[in-house]
């Protein structure tokens, strides 16, 4: 493994390595989830939304279906091919906002925490404990009932969910940094607190975030998923994989294809975000072993 | 260390105090019970006698002070779901269910995740490696319900060897515990292999190989009882994870836990009983990590005041 | 399962996550040698359910309690009976509960029962009186009652006028009382002597009652277990020694639980019912209508007056056109076909059913003309209505939502704004549980169009007041001054022709301003394991669709 010191350049570890980029996860990420994502007005061959009520649960093909409904329909008619590809921006909204509010709060938090230490740190520290206290799915559940299941209040839940593990990851991080050379140089330098932690130190925890992130990216889906399950995702006719896995769940035995081949999108696109967030954190951040 | 335990008892009890304002506001928040326990056709007098009997008709403040004092005797209130039954006394009588279905995930995902950990780091880059990678990665990539629902058609609908659901024997508890801990497992192998890949790496293995002991002493004597510490830091995430699990998967399986109390109870706006469960759920989570805090201590007292 | 059993399940547990730290391959290996063991050994302890048990699977309740007064009134235990029954061919009021015969004054303002003269309590209780009606009359109409339709018997007086007649005096007339006394189940009777000797508690623990069914004990939220009783002074008997019910909120749990023969009946919605025939399993449907289902525009709509508490006028739906204008969108054949499958009828007017008084033949057959699927004419309705611009609240906000026995309602909602959005009406999807939408109505602040349900079927003076006048539940008030005239009329109306009359005008009123959107007429039904249940006749009379559990038919 390679020996990085705190405040080695990036770039050149990232790039030197980048031959031997993980091309299937990459791959299965793009035409799986990404590319869906952004083109799926053009790609879908029908309505996601209006149903046919004449081609209702047709089998996919090659189970006695046909091309026309090449994953078959459900119980409304609707093509489950074209429900899944637009599904895909929303799964890749909710996922990528839900992080996002993670990061920049949990990394905000842990920055200042590990930074500032004292009563501050003291704070953020049981604020992580009452949110890994909380399990995520009780809290939505109340929030929903409050105001009401939403695409916001499923991005809520998601960066509530999320933030605890980016703060304490980063101020572990900070925590080891603040006592390292370069930052007791800077100090004596005279340059400001602010200027130190985000020329300094920030610089140095982006590669935790971003592993991190990457590999949050499934939890994040999971979260979903168990919200539409318990009646309180993102609501209806918008098909977010979640809904659609969970809506299909009462005929896994019988019209198998309803959930089976969003469950399926669900479990290509985690299991591609987890395995290059693996490759990433080799690449940039050997000394990681937190998830 | 009796000073490092008092400070941590008291900052997880003030933890449990700004859980409980948060829960109190939210339960408040979600709607009246009455709505939820009152047949459709009910009479302004039945809501209002219901109000009156609930003291929903208190300011907040009142009415969450009033909770506070009598939950710090252990008073939750009784449920209004399932009349009669006091509130936290309910939860506690779910709860053996669910520690016992938490405790048998936990054996689950330990007693899978470590072989698959162990042997993925021993052949590094080999096809085992990235085999064991992708069958713990399975797990952590369906959503939980689906799995669960999928295990009871294949286990006990078409194989016929465990029960669909309920609780009685111990084989009602084997789905829904795998349902729960392959989720685990994922997390759990990857960090025991990297750091069976550290251990493997250290000085004093290299000694040991240079001094002439086996590969697979080497691994079994000294690699791994270094290498098992390491999964104990991971405890804490892990019992709160696999309580979230076990919220949905109690639920598809019908069983009486403490997850299947939650969702009931917050459907049903039983206050009380919601306010118990979640408070409990903390004290849970709470407790795993001061026992792992402790652990830590008696394993590696270096960290002692960490 | 014992305490002290899971404890020491626990122990073994937490033991070996400990030992794994400490020792772990050999332990590791152990432990897994002996999970596997055990797990063998359970999977063979616990073959299939004995035959003699009959099993039924359910979505759980609102409330659970052995009190029956303090639920909604959703489960009756088969242990427990009213005074009176209902034909299991017909759903008609029949005798087959605790009272013999009844009669009523001509203005319908008292009601006397006599009770069956050998009818006794289980355990030894001893025989059923008019004492036991009076006192468990007295219970329901306490504070704690939860009852549906319990405020109407708050203000009536009974009298035990000897040991087995019973006399109630209605403030009001009411030709529908035995509606309340039969499947509704506004009036359960428990044992007076059980109460005397035990209290409350006595009932908490084990409540005596006088059905074919003794009652054996519960797990709180699980399950709740009968046994047969042999002898019973009714003369009916079950063929089978016990029976469970079983609470599982999951249908494809309780569908695995079918398929697995480990129930032998489980309520499914409708379309898992069509998969469950396609595996095999058989579907029973009651003989009679168990419920009515349709969709309601909330808020006093139809009120010429703004409101103190809101003013409804400003929904889109306000407008008749609109309104009429939704019902034409909507292609009801292929919607109920979605819904509840085959041969399952459009209701004309929701609360309007042909076993009760007010039925209409003339809007029965009108109803094509007036409501059938034309989007054209919708169009048009529209356009004359200058939608939506001329609208402040265009968007018409659809709940999606699911009830315990009614999971179809997320579907119909989404079906429901498939079909609007054709013609071009917005919508706006509210995915709300049922209690939040129950806030909102009870709270005067809906502004929505939200499934409902009106299960058992009741009588229909009784649900057009309900659902559509300010006379029994002003929250749901539409607000139009001549159906609450038509209302005040009927309660004080007794002659039996004029009442007929007053209500197949509120009807005509509510088919004409298109004041709802109604849905269909449906039975309940029930799937049973075919290998295991030959057959079961039930009339969907009870608020949960099932009853007549005696008459399960094995294999």
């Amino acid at each position: 493994m390679a020996e990085t010191s705190p405040n080695a350049p990036i770039a050149p570890t990232f790039w030197s390595k980048a031959s031997d980029l993980p091309l299937i996860p990459i791959g299965l990420l793009l035409i799986v989830f990404i590319i869906p994502a952004f083109f799926a007005q053009w790609i879908a061959p029908h309505d996601p939304y209006v149903p046919n009520l004449g081609a209702r649960l047709q089998p996919p093909v090659f189970f006695g279906g046909t091309w026309e409904y090449a994953l078959g329909t459900d119980r409304l008619g609707r093509d489950i091919l074209s429900r899944i590809l637009h599904g895909a921006w929303y799964v890749l909204a909710v996922s990528m906002i839900g992080i996002a509010v993670g990061v920049v709060v949990g990394t905000t938090l842990g920055l200042v925490a590990g930074y500032a230490r004292g009563w501050f740190d003291g704070l953020v520290m049981r604020l992580v404990d009452i949110s890994l206290a909380l399990p995520a799915m009780l809290l939505a559940l109340a929030l929903a009932a409050a105001i009401g299941a939403s695409f916001l209040s499923v991005v809520v839940v998601v960066g509530f969910a999320l933030w605890a593990y980016f703060a304490r990851q980063v101020r572990a991080e900070v925590l080891l940094l603040r006592n390292s050379d370069f930052v007791a140089r800077s100090q004596v330098a005279g340059a400001s607190h602010v200027r130190i932690l985000f020329r300094h130190i920030l610089p140095n925890v982006t590669n935790t975030v971003v592993v991190l992130a990457t590999l949050q990216v499934g939890i994040a889906i999971m979260l979903d998923a168990s919200l539409s399950f318990l009646g309180i995702g993102i609501p209806r006719p918008t098909p977010t994989w979640g809904l659609l896995v969970s809506d299909g769940r009462d005929f896994i035995a019988t019209d198998w294809w309803i959930s089976f081949f969003p469950g399926l999108a669900i479990l290509l696109t985690v299991m591609s975000a987890n395995m290059l967030g693996d490759w990433l954190r080799e690449r940039l951040d050997p000394r990681q072993r937190q998830i | 260390m009796l000073l490092y335990l008092t400070r941590r008892i008291a900052s997880s009890l003030f933890a449990l105090l700004v859980i409980s304002v948060i829960v109190f506001l939210l339960s408040h928040l979600s709607g009246s019970p009455v709505d939820a326990l009152l047949p459709d056709d009910a009479t302004q007098e039945q809501v209002d006698s219901f109000i009156r009997e609930w003291g929903l008709d208190k300011p907040l403040w009142q009415q969450y002070l009033t909770f506070l004092g009598n939950a710090l005797q252990g008073d939750f209130g009784t449920s209004l779901k399932w009349p009669g039954e006091d509130a936290m006394g309910f939860v506690l009588d779910r709860m053996p269910a669910t520690l016992k279905l938490g405790g048998l995930a936990i054996l689950i995902s330990v007693v899978i995740a470590l072989p698959l950990g162990i042997a993925a780091a021993v052949y590094k880059g080999s096809p085992i490696d990235s085999l064991a990678q992708v069958f713990a990665l399975l797990g952590q990539s369906m959503p939980n319900f689906w799995l669960g629902i999928i295990l009871i058609w294949v286990f006990s609908v078409w194989l016929g060897w465990l029960p669909t659901s309920g609780t009685g024997t111990f084989a009602h508890s084997i789905l829904p515990a795998i349902a729960i801990a392959w989720f685990q497992v994922s997390a759990l192998a990857r960090l025991t292999r990297s750091s069976m890949l550290e251990v493997l790496d250290a000085e004093y293995i290299k000694l040991a190989r240079v001094k002439g002991v086996s590969e697979t002493q080497v691994i079994w004597k000294h690699a791994l009882r270094n290498a098992a510490v390491v999964p104990l830091t991971y405890f804490g995430i892990l019992a709160a994870s696999i309580l979230t699990g076990s919220v949905v998967i109690e639920t598809v399986f019908s069983w009486p836990g403490m997850g299947w109390v939650a969702i009931e109870a917050i459907r049903g706006r039983d206050f009380p009983v919601v306010q118990a469960v979640i408070i409990a759920y903390a004290v849970i989570y709470m407790l795993s990590n001061l026992v792992v805090d402790l652990l830590y201590v008696v394993v590696d007292p270096r960290i002692r005041h960490g | 399962m014992t305490l002290s059993h899971d404890m020491n399940d626990r122990g073994i547990a937490m033991h070996n996550r400990i030992s794994n730290i400490r020792h772990a391959p050999k332990r590791l290996l152990a432990t897994a040698l002996l999970a596997g063991t055990i797990l063998a050994a359970g999977g063979l302890g616990n073959a299939a359910i004995a035959q003699e048990k009959v099993v039924i699977a359910v979505s759980p309740l609102g409330a659970d309690s052995n009190l029956y007064w303090t639920t909604t009134g959703a489960f009756i235990f088969p242990s427990m009976q009213t005074l009176v029954g209902n034909d299991p061919e017909t759903g008609g009021y029949d005798n087959s509960q605790l009272a013999e015969s009844w009669e009523h004054s001509d203005g319908f303002k008292t009601w006397t029962f006599k009770l069956h003269p050998n009818a006794t309590f289980n355990g030894d209780w001893g025989p059923v009186t008019s004492a036991d009606v009076v006192h468990s009359f007295n219970l329901h109409i306490g504070e704690d009652a939860k009852l549906s339709g319990i405020s109407r018997f708050r203000e009536m007086t009974i009298t035990a006028v000897d040991d087995h007649t019973v006399r109630f005096d209605l403030p009001s007339p009411d030709p529908d009382f035995l509606f309340s006394h039969a499947g509704r189940g506004s009036l359960v009777i428990y044992s007076k002597a059980q109460f005397d000797a035990e209290g409350l508690e006595g009932y908490e623990t084990a409540p005596a009652g006088s059905g074919p069914f003794q009652y054996e004990g519960r797990e709180v939220g699980q399950s709740l277990t009968f046994s047969t009783i042999a002898d019973h002074w009714s003369g009916v008997t079950a063929e089978f020694d016990q029976i469970e019910f079983r609470w599982v909120s999951e249908p494809s749990t309780r569908f695995a639980m079918l398929s697995a023969g480990e129930a032998h009946a489980v309520t499914l919605p409708r379309d898992l019912s069509d998969d469950a025939m396609e595996a095999g399993q058989t579907v029973l449907s009651s003989t009679a209508g168990a419920m009515q289902s349709t969709m309601l525009f909330t808020g006093q709509f139809m009120n010429p007056e703004a409101e103190e508490n809101r003013d409804a006028r400003t929904y889109a739906w306000a407008d008749v056109r609109v309104r009429e204008a939704v019902n034409r969108a909507l292609d009801r054949d292929a919607i109920l076909e979605v819904l509840y499958g085959e041969g399952v009828q459009a209701l004309p007017v929701y609360t309007m059913d042909p076993r009760f008084p007010g039925y209409s033949e003339e809007i029965a057959t009108g109803f094509d003309d007036a409501f059938g699927y034309d989007p054209e004419r919708a169009m048009e309705l529209l356009a004359d209505a200058g939608y939506p611009d001329a609208f402040d609240n265009a968007a018409i906000p659809l709940v999606v939502t699911s009830l315990a026995g009614n999971p179809e309602f997320a579907q119909m909602a989404e079906l429901v704004q498939a079909y609007l959005d054709v013609v071009g009406i917005e919508t706006e999807m509210r995915e709300q549980d049922w209690a939040t939408g129950n806030t909102a109505i009870r709270g005067f602040t809906a502004d929505f169009v939200t499934p409902m349900r009106n299960a058992p079927v009741r009588p229909s003076a009784l649900g057009v007041q309900i659902f559509f006048t300010k006379h029994a539940s002003p929250h749901l008030d539409v607000g139009d001054p001549e159906l609450n005239e038509l209302g005040a009329m009927l309660i004080d109306e007794t002659d039996p022709a004029t009442r007929d009359q007053l209500l197949q005008d509120m009807f005509t009123r509510i088919f004409e301003t298109y004041a709802h959107i109604p849905m269909a007429s449906v039975p309940a039904s029930v799937a049973v394991n075919s290998e295991l249940v030959e057959g079961w006749t039930f009339p969907g009379s009870t608020s949960s669709g099932l009853s007549h559990y005696h008459l399960i038919d094995l294999k």
